[in-house]
């Protein structure tokens, strides 16, 4: 194929202190982007603590020693830049991008907070509320609830139970001490990558790199989560009610960790299912938003009119976690109806396994869309950015040689021992009787 | 002679044999091409009693055309590495397709299948209609969207097409036919005029030939928009929705605003950008967020269209604190039009408009919307290389007397969705 957007060359380095660093220049690119990555995120918070890599996200815009309070934005917006941060179960990542002559900018930033940002008490106050607010915002969506709940029921004792965004009750109680006494403990160098991408010279970029980041003490912690989920001795339910108009449904079932031989096969089993191929997925950071009419369960729930929407999620995680199932019922349909197709399709699947013409238009599908997902600075931060923090050097390479050797009869084994009746877990949403003015 | 390489400036087409074409090259290094056809085919143009008509056959005609049913078409996008994708609007209704630069020629033929030969299979339609019921429903249970539906519906009220979302209603959609799809189709698709929008190596002269090729020429002129005159919308009063076992409060401020073509605009979007349309430096979300933490999301938007528009102010809050929030994004609304911004923020707030311009070329997606923006509204084709002139030209009195008419709160309608609480 002659059309292609495909990974640039990189140069990778640490510095002294740990710092990982990835630099992909680009000669043509209008802009650089700048991304830190590290490995923090909800699975290192424990109950009492549950969002407190959300609330130090929110907390490294809120001052530093040369930044003061708002400082950061108005550095960054005010030369046509944007930047926002992530906060997931298994890394915090914090993004700039600006226009290509102004690299220095978020270069200065993120060296100035990796380890010194003040997380000051009266700032700790006034962003409680904010994110109080974000909370609040989230719960208004059934969805959010949905999840929320799901993983709450299929996990007991590993981290993966909260949710980033953390407990109501945590984010009313959490001190400013616990905070930055969270942020000393795994903020710094050695568990952090550094990404620029896009638009620079390479020399005195890496210059400026280790002239800036060397001087950190090499601080940070990348901590192993101890907590081991034990296998689930029988299928778990849950039933929410709650305003709303749309009954819904959302299944779990353990699914194995991004290290795992078993991890191609249920990247393949999330794209039969569901219709995206996520990382490899052309034009966005975690696959194309929008609908798939060749995927299983579009076919076997939209299609017939059991469903609005429905779809499969799968994200690669440190440790194992879940491989989730949702339908949105189509009006009248009852939720028992909508869970006994989702059972068939992936009973169907473990059974009979994919065709020989479905793997086949996968594979294509995968590779036309791995062809364009590196366009722009801003996605290849985030995609470089991304494999280096969850997984070993080579990750995607090897995940995508993987996937396109993996055969119909390993995807139809992996989707047996996946869809096990005794790791199911369900939460169903039922919309509360209300008033409508329809 | 034109730079035909920056993105930042288009090309007109001569207007020959086929449809007005606009080409745009591509962002340095991009390996992929973006196609519109757009035509004026949005929800003001809905017959009476078959509201809805728009979004259905926007939404539907991109399952199956021509010889491709659903899943064949689906394949080829696939199999192609390519997006399809359709959208309606109040006055237009458009149909993209993006894919790897080399796949021009079969992508752009199956863009214009779609176009040109939409199927309208029953299952199809049923599917769309089931899901835009469901929208519909969310449209009135989800506070965020309960409380732009009441503010629109307020400020241009009547069934105009600014004051609805165009999902219609249980009735009219559950009333409409596949003759009444093909009949919108032909009369807002096929015999209107239409728009060809392409990003990507081909050159002009490459583009109008495959446009012409594809869609053929337009007899149809350019629709008539069936609505005149300013909105009889009643100005002020506060609109209260309560919605019980809601976590967020949704706030809503706004009012009419003036079209694009309004010779203020440029210092309309300047006084929108001081208010809460810039990220992070607005005066909402300084004030709102970062000053009084009483909100994680606090903004504002002007959507300036072709025939008139509308100015929004939004904030989510909690159930005690939107009270509190309410007359803080009307102060805020108030004073953008009362005193002259200081030439400090203004900068600031201008240069980093201007500042932004490269990241909107990153990708092709996102230089392609600048682009089918522009020839929509049929701006000059060096629009966006003159827009830091022009923003730099404009005073902190013309902010403030654009803001006076287009952000004007003496119209405006506040609207207030979720948890209020017992008060």
């Amino acid at each position: 194929m002659s059309s292609t957007a495909f990974r640039p060359a990189v140069r990778r380095f640490s510095l002294p202190n740990g710092l990982r660093v990835v630099l992909a220049p680009s000669d043509d690119s209008p802009t650089a982007s700048v991304w830190v990555w590290y490995r923090v995120g909800s699975k290192n918070e424990r109950p009492g603590i549950t969002g407190a890599s959300h609330w130090v996200e929110h907390m490294l815009f809120q001052g530093s020693p040369k930044y003061g309070k708002g400082e950061i934005d108005r550095a960054v917006v005010g030369v046509g830049g944007a930047l926002n941060a992530f906060t997931d179960t298994d890394f915090t990542a914090y993004f700039t991008t600006v226009p290509r002559a102004h690299l220095a900018v978020p270069l200065d930033i993120e060296a100035d907070r990796m380890t010194r940002a003040k997380i000051e008490d009266a700032e700790v106050e006034r962003e409680r509320t904010v994110i109080h607010s974000e909370r609040e915002g989230n719960e208004n969506w059934p969805e959010f609830r949905v999840e929320e709940e799901l993983y709450q029921l299929a996990f007991r004792h590993h981290p993966y139970r909260w949710d980033a965004l953390g407990r109501r009750l945590d984010i009313e109680q959490m001190t400013p001490e616990e905070l930055r006494d969270y942020y000393r403990t795994y903020y710094g160098p050695k568990n952090a990558t550094l990404v620029i991408a896009g638009g620079f010279d390479l020399r005195p970029t890496e210059r400026e790199v280790r002239r800036r980041f060397s001087r950190i003490p090499g601080t940070g912690a990348s901590v192993e989560v101890a907590d081991v989920e034990p296998a689930a001795t029988g299928p778990r339910q849950s039933d929410l009610a709650g305003p709303g108009t749309t009954p819904y449904v959302e299944v779990g079932w353990r699914a194995p960790a991004l290290d795992d031989p078993a991890t191609p096969a249920t990247m393949l089993i999330d794209a039969l299912l569901g219709g995206e191929t996520r990382l490899f997925a052309a034009g966005s950071f975690w696959g194309r938003s929008g609908e798939h009419p060749t995927s299983r369960l579009y076919r076997a729930l939209v299609d017939p009119g059991l469903a609005v929407r429905a779809g499969s999620d799968w994200r690669p995680r440190t440790y194992p976690s879940l491989f989730t199932v949702h339908a949105l019922a189509a009006r009248g349909v009852r939720l028992e109806r909508l869970e006994a197709a989702i059972d068939r399709a992936v009973g169907r699947l473990a059974r009979d396994g994919p065709t020989a013409s479905e793997m086949r238009e996968l594979r294509t599908k995968i590779e036309r869309g791995r062809a364009l997902a590196y366009e722009g600075a801003t996605r290849v931060g985030f995609r470089l950015g991304y494999f280096e923090t969850v997984g070993p050097p080579g990750l995607e390479d090897r995940l995508y040689n993987t996937l396109r050797r993996t055969s119909a009869k390993e995807v139809r084994e992996r989707a047996r021992s996946l869809f096990d009746r005794q790791h199911r877990v369900t939460v169903r949403y039922s919309p509360a009787p209300e008033r409508s003015d329809e | 002679m034109s730079d035909r390489r920056d993105p930042l400036r288009v090309e007109y087409g001569a207007g020959g044999d086929g449809p007005r074409v606009v080409r745009q090259p591509p962002p340095p290094g991009a390996a992929s091409f973006a196609a519109t056809y757009v035509v004026p085919g949005g929800w003001a143009f809905d017959p009476t009693h078959r509201e809805g008509v728009a979004r259905v056959v926007s939404e539907s005609m991109i399952s199956a055309a021509g010889a491709w049913d659903r899943m064949e078409l689906a394949r080829r996008l696939d199999r192609a590495g390519a997006t399809l994708s359709s959208q309606a609007s109040p006055e237009s209704a458009e149909v993209t397709i993006w894919g790897p630069a080399s796949e021009w020629g079969p992508l752009t033929q199956l863009l214009a299948e779609v176009v040109r030969r939409p199927r309208f299979a029953a299952d199809d339609i049923g599917r769309v209609v089931r899901q835009i019921r469901e929208r519909q429903l969310r449209e009135i249970t989800q506070p965020g969207s309960r409380a732009d539906r009441e503010l629109l519906r307020r400020i241009y009220p009547g069934g105009h097409p600014y004051g609805v979302s165009g999902l219609g209603t249980a009735r009219s959609i559950a009333r409409l036919t596949r003759a009444d799809l093909v009949k919108f189709h032909r009369e807002r698709y096929l015999d209107a005029a239409g728009l060809f929008v392409a990003t990507g190596p081909e050159s002009l002269e490459a583009v109008e030939r495959r446009a012409a090729q594809l869609f053929g020429k337009a007899t149809g002129s350019e629709a008539p928009w069936p609505f005149s005159g300013a909105p009889a919308g009643r100005s002020g009063g506060v609109h209260r929705v309560p919605m019980a076992g809601r976590s967020q409060v949704e706030v809503r401020l706004g009012g009419p605003s003036i079209p694009r073509s309004d010779p203020r605009y440029p210092a309309a979007f300047l006084a929108n950008e001081v208010l809460g349309g810039r990220p992070l430096l607005g005066r909402l979300f300084q004030r709102v967020r970062e000053r009084s933490g009483l909100a994680y999301h606090a903004s504002s938007e002007l959507e300036a269209m072709r025939f008139g528009g509308y100015w929004v102010a939004h904030a989510g809050t909690g159930a005690d604190r939107w009270r509190r929030v309410v007359p803080m994004v009307r102060s805020e609304v108030v004073r953008v039009g009362a005193t002259n911004v200081a030439a400090g923020e203004l900068d600031a707030i201008r240069e980093s408009a201007i500042g932004e311009i490269p990241l909107s070329l990153e990708t092709t997606t996102e230089a392609h919307e600048l682009a089918v923006d522009l020839a929509y509204h049929r701006l000059p084709a060096d629009t966006w290389v003159g827009w830091p002139a022009v923003l730099r030209g404009i005073s902190p009195g013309e902010v403030r007397d654009a803001a006076r008419v287009a952000l004007d709160p003496d119209q405006a309608v506040t609207v207030i969705a979720g948890p209020l609480g017992a008060h």
